[in-house]
């Protein structure tokens, strides 16, 4: 190996190592610094406590926030899985005219920011005297997720063999009994990583929700984009760290249902 | 008139043929989804752009390019549009210069690094947003942020560096949040690559570097185009990293945006500064794949 080759290794390794280091390890310092026992945010973290975890708890407000951002993302999942998973079928094994340009359509959303159509619906809204709710969020999240959904969807029903529904068939098997017993079973890891994509999607996303929430019932990510401007304790981190957990909880997910070298965005 | 009947018969027979047996039908709702709940409210949103809203109520009448023609007189949007093309552009160069080499690993290492590299790329992704800006808010913080306080325990500076509120603390963010959207595209991309290409460039003497800039590298533009792009879409658009890593003063477009519709509620002029921010990142996108496709016109030759 050349001199330059040699160079080349090290500054390929090098950058490497540092793109993996700043990708975790800011969430790794936010984890180490929820555990303190100290009233503001230091480092290093000094003790071990599990005190702001208690403290949240006793936080009504962002109790409340946390269930209306977990009706949210579950109201959208199902309705993203709902509408996208017949979606996907149509647009992989369906044969009509145009199916290109309704596939570009269906997934157009997921090139804009979140904030245009956050925005987009807030003026819709108000156009017809319809104001900011969990209803509005839950709309705009549909819209900006499903398009998830449906490439998930798709990816996974354009490996699958199609050849085994017309076996089912041809043995005599009614198209229902087909449909429930071989295409959805073959389909369900496309479903569940699709659904967990969305639901952690709709959970924590903020440029959508901060144009559609209702300043009454606020969603998590709302409560907390406030949070992290005026409160300097702890708790923020606490909170944080609860949404890191869950995050690596949806990863589980994926990589048992699909893998996550299946995973596009 | 029965043959004439019979014609019309059979046209029906073929629509319904075109549109029915081929399947169409699932994905209506998507499609009525998403024209009421997504293409109307766009137009909606693009159109408040050009007619005067007063107190809520939209005057149709008064269509009019003055909004349009006053906020493009401006300097000052000139400026904050400046800053978002700028920074937008430096922080996706930095995610192509740090996510390359991740990917380009990814193809060569054994399972266990591929894994390792899988989890800190998926991650991330599936972190909020809002989370991973407050870290680096942490991070970079005065004199109890993590930076400045391991640097004065160990006595290096004696006050605090002011690393927050500037173009370096939104760029760092900024690479960071969006290098996943970088990495994955490039993944898929380099290890669908045809390995032998590389092998018959080493065989015929050339160098690793050599092959790596002059085969590598090329094989992978369309990775290197799509992941440019999305990068660049996200970051340019971003209004959250601008506005909790940039301080009160930090302005950009995206950022505009924002304070006009949320705080200052004039949504006449944030309906036409949203408008011009999604028809410029619009044209930025095509601009980068036009780029992208004259940059692969080599492989119009191959072929």
């Amino acid at each position: 190996m050349s001199f330059d080759d040699k160079l080349g290794k090290f500054l390929l390794i090098a950058l490497t190592g540092f793109a993996l280091l700043m990708l975790i390890v800011p969430s790794a310092i936010i984890v180490a610094i929820s555990f303190t026992e100290k009233a503001y945010i230091g480092f290093p973290p000094s003790g071990f406590s599990l005190k702001w975890y208690s403290e949240l708890l006793d936080k009504q407000q962002l109790i409340d926030s946390a269930v209306t951002s977990l009706w949210i993302a579950f109201v959208t999942t199902v309705l993203s899985i709902l509408i996208g998973i017949p979606a996907a079928f149509s647009l992989v094994r369906g044969r009509f005219l145009g199916r290109s340009e309704v596939t570009a359509f269906v997934v157009a959303p997921q090139m804009l920011p979140g904030m245009v159509i956050g925005i987009a619906l807030l003026f819709f809204g108000a156009y017809f005297g319809i104001y900011q709710s969990n209803t509005m969020v839950i709309i705009a999240m549909t819209v900006f997720c499903l398009p998830f959904a449906i490439r998930v969807a798709m990816a996974r029903l354009s490996i699958m063999d199609s050849t085994l529904d017309e076996a089912s068939a041809s043995l005599g098997s009614s198209r229902l009994g087909t449909f429930f017993r071989i295409t959805i079973p073959q389909l369900l890891p496309g479903i569940v990583a699709g659904g967990a994509f969305v639901f952690i999607e709709a959970f924590d996303n903020i440029t959508v929700a901060l144009f559609t929430a209702s300043p009454r019932s606020r969603p998590l990510s709302v409560e907390l984009y406030n949070l992290v401007q005026f409160d300097s304790s702890p708790i923020v981190a606490a909170i944080s760290s609860l949404e890191i957990l869950f995050a690596f909880l949806i990863m589980l997910v994926l990589a048992r249902s699909i893998g996550l070298d299946k995973l596009r965005v | 008139m029965n043959a004439h009947n019979n014609l019309i018969d059979s046209i029906f027979e073929i629509l319904r043929k075109i549109i029915l047996r081929g399947g169409i039908g699932p994905v209506i709702p998507a499609i009525i989804f998403l024209l009421f709940f997504f293409a109307m409210p766009l137009v909606v949103l693009c159109s408040f752009g050009f007619v005067s809203i007063d107190r809520g109520v939209v005057d149709w009448n008064s269509i009019s390019l003055d909004h349009l023609t006053s906020t493009i007189k401006d300097t000052l949007f000139w400026h904050f549009w400046w800053r978002s093309f700028w920074v937008g552009t430096v922080s996706t160069i930095l995610c192509l210069c740090l996510g390359y080499p991740v990917a380009y690993i990814y193809t060569l290492a054994g399972r266990g690094w591929q894994i390792l590299i899988l989890v800190a790329t998926i991650s991330p992704l599936l972190t909020s947003a809002l989370v991973r800006t407050y870290a680096w808010m942490v991070i970079l913080g005065g004199r109890r942020g993590v930076v400045n306080s391991i640097l004065l325990d160990l006595d290096f500076i004696d006050r605090p560096i002011r690393f927050l509120y500037s173009d370096f603390s939104v760029i760092l963010g900024m690479t960071q949040i969006h290098l996943p959207f970088m990495i994955l595209p490039l993944i898929t991309v380099l290890s669908a690559r045809d390995f032998s290409l590389e092998q018959a460039s080493l065989n015929l003497g050339a160098s690793r570097l050599k092959t790596f800039f002059k085969i590598i590298v090329p094989i992978s533009l369309p990775g290197i185009i799509a992941g440019f792009a999305l990068v660049f879409a996200i970051s340019y658009t971003n209004f959250i990293v601008p506005q909790l890593l940039g301080g009160g003063n930090y302005t950009t477009l995206a950022v505009q945006v924002y304070e006009f519709i949320v705080v200052i509620l004039d949504w006449n002029k944030g309906a036409i500064l949203a408008f011009l921010l999604l028809t410029s990142c619009f044209f930025f996108v095509l601009g980068i794949n036009y780029i992208g496709n004259w940059a692969m016109k080599w492989k119009e030759v191959t072929r």
